[in-house]
């Protein structure tokens, strides 16, 4: 499958200016109210507005990020299909259990920093973040933030005009608008938060 | 005391008219110097020593384009253990290296390095702007053979899959217009031409535990003077101080043919200091020791002086430029120009009250023939088609002529002292009727076969080699941290490549396609990492149709199957750009990469073919192996393997072969000339330099040196020079043979000083050719009197 050549793809356009850091209070703000876990897993809603279609591509499916690991994204509706991003893979488990159309991280580097930012994005990981965007955070209620997200190299924000996160004590939902005029909208549900992966967990990502 | 054995008047308005005209053409000579080294027109390129391939123009046309490409280009690698630190370390190399020409005030105040244009943003973006109408008929090999064999339903399955990924994916195109994503996979296979990707704004790789920073630089021209200076790996230290002081234990590699050129080129300018002043300060220690007067230096030094600006004056006059190693060679020049001067002073020496004009006019014909004989030698090495070693040649003659020309008709006329009689000169001058000589006897005849028996025994030894490789002259350390940046980054070698031709350019690239699709095959059982081919970035027209067909067929498919899933309506994008041509391609920024592959219009062939272009080869896994690789051209119109190092390498033994041929026909020429002189004498002259020639063949054999085509080249100049001893002592044996004597031991001795320290050269083609040279003078003075008349040691040395 190509989309996760994509990915490769986007590492090759995934560039960022020195570490620079957003106003300390934003920061801290989501910093204070958004915890990270180790291993994350839970539930999405995806909301895809492409060019051309004339309605929103919509599906649904589990997850599960785990620091160090990777990302298990898993769509059951409206068809099957796995996606897996680990430090040095990209694959996609077919139907049957077996993983096809898997690109080296070895011999395609940019795949490594795909899996960094992925993980970034869906975990909040705000360290990993400052390096490619510029931060902007804004508190919501007494316990919300939403945190707007600008590429600072020129190549990304080809690609990317912004990435929206909003949440709580976890990332509640992600916008991705892309330069195309194509938009994003991911929110979660049901996040369990664990201190380390289940075996069984553990062997999707091989 | 004996007395010039010339009778009859000296034709002195002659010589004054020829003294006046020698004057008038040093004016001239001095203007042209004076502007010449105000813009001082030194070179180089050391591939300008080296011999084009004449029978292929397209080949030396390939070769000189991907040469021109890299000559300016440095690459430097910084890596360390991880990202962060390698992009810290990179900063502070980048920050030294970069400021490091400013510190020099009185120089411009320009870096050393200025940031390589192949590495900008915009370029990127014009390169994907221009390629963009064209997606739907560019293709991969892999791309092309899923799509051929895939079934409609799995590439229907591997669309829907791409819309569910999370996130929009980084699309080069809108969904309509690449729905199956083929467009992002073909720029990767296009930036596969090396490891390198970008990261942060900065090129990276990683290999070994390593992330490697990737810089690449280019030099701001020829920045080489006669200063010796080396700006370049004076900012590369500066860098990698930097950078091991911010991240200690950072590696820092740089490659680039500006760091050989200018090795080379610093090199070569201590060399002529050391060689040259070394051998200047011989001449002139045993000047003084021979005369005790300043007069007979400093005219030598004068014939010295003219006949160098001359050579140079000439050598730029023909060539454009004079190249560096030529002025090496000439400050060996130094050793034989000066022969002239010291017969002359030592004959006048040895008889004081004979008149300067009328002494000269008895030594002239055995100057002369001295001239004549080395002349010869230097012509010889000036036969061979290599453009360094004519100019070479053309830099001997000249200057040794200018040197000859003013010790003959200005000498008699500026030197009015007569030169007074030194221990030193006397000591040698009667070691002459001591020195053994070769009678008719038994003794001689055991001595001459047993030199037979160790010289055929070390001919039989002798090795040769003709590889290019060992005239590799760049320090190990320079050459490994090269070889290990081209590994890490995986470019394509120089060195060998695929030359294509064709009736037209779309013919070249049909050809190409043919050559690759067997490439490919060795790509995916691992002996290739790829390869570089114009076709890549414009294939041929037929092969641009059917892909665009072939894409058309499958995404209509693709997009029906998506609509009918999903209930949707997009339609496939237009693609009615007509096909890509490489006129078009050529024109555009997109060229950058690939302009270098396409040498273009060539010489039209028998077989009608009239363009050419370069495969490269990437990453061969075993070098051993490209006898094999280049097989893969075997049976395809159009398609020839260049090996430069292998074709360079059989130049080199070509030119040795016949080299060793006029080496032959030279003896034979000079004893020829001898023997219109000498008559049945000749042989005494000449058999000196013919025992040195084989004995310094066995010489190279026992000091386990190669032949290669500088020895034999040096040999050609010991013709030149070995001969002139002979003379000497054969013109004077009947008038004054101690003063002969004494200007071959003084001439003997610093021609020997000159190249024996030419033989210390780190240059390896200089260090084979003066020390093929050393043992070659050494042996002729030393075996020269042994071979002298009967008469001469009858003859009472004064």
């Amino acid at each position: 499958m190509k989309i996760v050549r994509r990915f490769a793809v986007a590492a090759a356009v995934l560039c960022g200016a020195p570490t620079w850091s957003a106003p300390a209070s934003d920061v801290t703000l989501v910093r204070e109210r958004v915890k990270i876990a180790a291993v994350l897993k839970g539930e999405f809603e995806q909301t895809k507005t492409l060019k051309g279609f004339r309605n929103p591509l919509v599906s649904r499916g589990e997850f599960l990020v785990a620091r160090g690991q990777g990302v298990w994204w898993h769509t059951q509706q409206p068809f099957e299909t796995t996606l897996v991003v680990t430090q040095t893979r990209l694959f996609t488990r077919n139907a049957d259990g077996s993983a096809s159309d898997l690109v080296d991280a070895q011999a395609e580097p940019g795949a490594r920093q795909v899996n960094e930012l992925v993980f970034a994005l869906l975990a909040a990981d705000l360290d990993a973040l400052a390096a490619k965007f510029t931060l902007v955070a804004q508190p919501v209620g007494a316990a919300g933030w939403t945190l707007v997200l600008t590429p600072r190299d020129a190549n990304l924000a080809k690609f990317l005009v912004r990435a929206t996160l909003s949440g709580e004590r976890d990332v509640q939902t992600v916008r991705i608008e892309e330069a195309r005029g194509d938009a994003t909208l991911i929110r979660f549900s049901h996040q369990v938060p664990a201190a380390a992966l289940a075996a069984d967990e553990a062997a999707r990502f091989r | 005391m004996s007395l010039p054995d010339a009778t009859g008047p000296v034709p002195r308005l002659r010589w004054q008219v020829a003294a006046w005209l020698w004057l008038a053409c040093c004016v001239v000579v001095g203007v042209h110097q004076w502007t010449f080294w105000r813009a001082s027109h030194f070179g180089t390129d050391v591939m300008a020593l080296l011999p084009q391939d004449e029978q292929s123009p397209e080949v030396g046309r390939a070769t000189r384009q991907l040469a021109d490409q890299a000559t300016r280009q440095v690459v430097v690698m910084v890596g360390a253990p991880d990202w962060a630190s390698a992009k810290k370390a990179a900063a502070a190399w980048e920050q030294a290296a970069m400021s490091s020409g400013g510190d020099n005030t009185w120089v411009t105040a320009r870096a050393p390095f200025q940031r390589s244009a192949m590495a900008g943003d915009a370029a990127l973006r014009d390169t994907l702007a221009f390629y963009a109408p064209y997606r739907d008929r560019l293709l991969t090999p892999a791309q092309r053979a899923q799509l051929e064999r895939a079934p409609p339903a799995a590439l229907l399955q591997s669309a829907l899959a791409a819309l569910a990924q999370p996130g929009g994916g980084f699309r080069l195109a809108d969904w309509n217009a690449d729905p199956l994503a083929l467009w992002p996979q073909w720029w990767l296979a296009r930036a596969s031409e090396t490891r390198a990707r970008p990261r942060d704004g900065q090129l990276a790789l990683s290999d070994g535990g390593l992330e490697w920073v990737v810089l690449l630089e280019e030099t701001p021209g020829s920045a080489f003077t006669m200063s010796g200076d080396t700006p370049i790996a004076h900012a590369l230290a500066k860098g990698r101080v930097a950078a091991i002081a911010a991240v200690p234990g950072a590696r820092v590699l740089a490659g680039g043919v500006p760091l050989h050129a200018e090795y080379a080129a610093s090199r070569a300018h201590l060399e002529t200091n050391t060689i040259g002043w070394g051998s200047i300060a011989g001449v002139l220690v045993l000047a003084w020791l021979a005369f005790r007067s300043l007069w007979p230096r400093l005219l030598m030094a004068v014939s010295l002086l003219v006949g160098v600006a001359m050579a140079l004056s000439a050598t730029s006059w023909v060539f454009g430029e004079v190249h560096l190693l030529t002025t090496v060679f000439g400050a060996s020049l130094v050793g034989c120009a000066e022969d002239y001067g010291l017969y002359y002073f030592a004959s006048r020496q040895g008889a004081p009250g004979v008149a300067p004009l009328r002494m000269m006019s008895t030594l002239l014909p055995g100057l002369a023939l001295a001239l004549l004989t080395s002349v010869l030698g230097y012509f010889a090495l000036g036969l061979p088609p290599f453009p360094g070693l004519r100019q070479m040649a053309l830099f001997s003659v000249v200057g040794i002529a200018g040197a000859f020309m003013t010790t003959v008709v200005w000498f008699p006329w500026i030197d009015r002292g007569s030169p007074g009689r030194t221990r030193f000169s006397d000591w040698i001058r009667a070691s002459f009727a001591r020195y053994p000589r070769f009678g008719a006897t038994r003794r001689t005849w055991i001595v001459h076969a047993a030199l037979a028996v160790a010289c055929g025994a070390g001919l039989v030894a002798l090795r040769v080699n003709d590889d290019l490789r060992q005239l590799q002259g760049s320090p190990p350390a320079l050459v490994d941290a090269q070889r290990e940046v081209g590994r890490l980054l995986g470019v394509a070698s120089p060195a060998q490549f695929f030359v294509v031709r064709g009736t037209s350019a779309d013919d070249v690239l049909q050809r190409e396609e043919a050559l690759k699709t067997r490439l490919d095959a060795r790509v995916t059982n691992g002996e290739l990492a790829g390869y570089r081919a114009l076709s890549d970035w414009v294939p041929s027209q037929s092969r641009q149709a059917a892909d665009a067909a072939l894409t058309k067929r499958v995404e209509d498919g693709v997009i029906a199957g998506v609509n009918q899933v999903l209930g949707e309506t997009p339609q496939r994008a237009r693609f009615d750009a007509p096909a890509l041509t490489l006129a078009a391609w050529l024109a555009s920024p997109a060229a950058t990469a690939g302009r270098a592959l396409w040498i273009g219009a060539v010489p039209r062939a028998d077989d009608g073919t009239a363009f050419a272009s370069v495969v490269m080869l990437r990453g061969v896994r075993d070098l051993a192996a490209l006898p094999d690789i280049a097989r893969s051209a075997d049976g395809l119109a159009g398609v020839r393997w260049v090996d430069q190092v292998q074709s360079v390498s059989a130049l080199l033994g070509r030119y040795r072969h016949t080299m060793s041929l006029l080496l032959l026909a030279g003896h034979a020429a000079v004893l020829g000339v001898l023997a219109w002189r000498y008559g049945r004498r000749a042989w005494r002259a000449w058999m000196p330099t013919a025992l040195a020639t084989v004995g310094t063949l066995a010489l190279l054999a026992a000091f386990g040196q190669p032949l290669q085509l500088f020895n034999v080249l040096a040999l050609a100049l010991l013709l030149g020079i070995g001969v002139d001893y002979g003379i000497f002592l054969l013109e004077r044996e009947n008038a004054d043979a101690g003063a002969a004597w004494l200007s071959v031991v003084l001439g003997a001795a610093s021609t020997w000083l000159s190249f024996g320290l030419l033989a210390l050269s780190s240059t390896p083609a200089l260090h084979a050719f003066g020390l093929t040279l050393s043992f070659g003078i050494l042996i002729v003075w030393l075996v020269t009197p042994l071979y002298r008349p009967a008469t001469v040691s009858l003859q009472k040395a004064p």
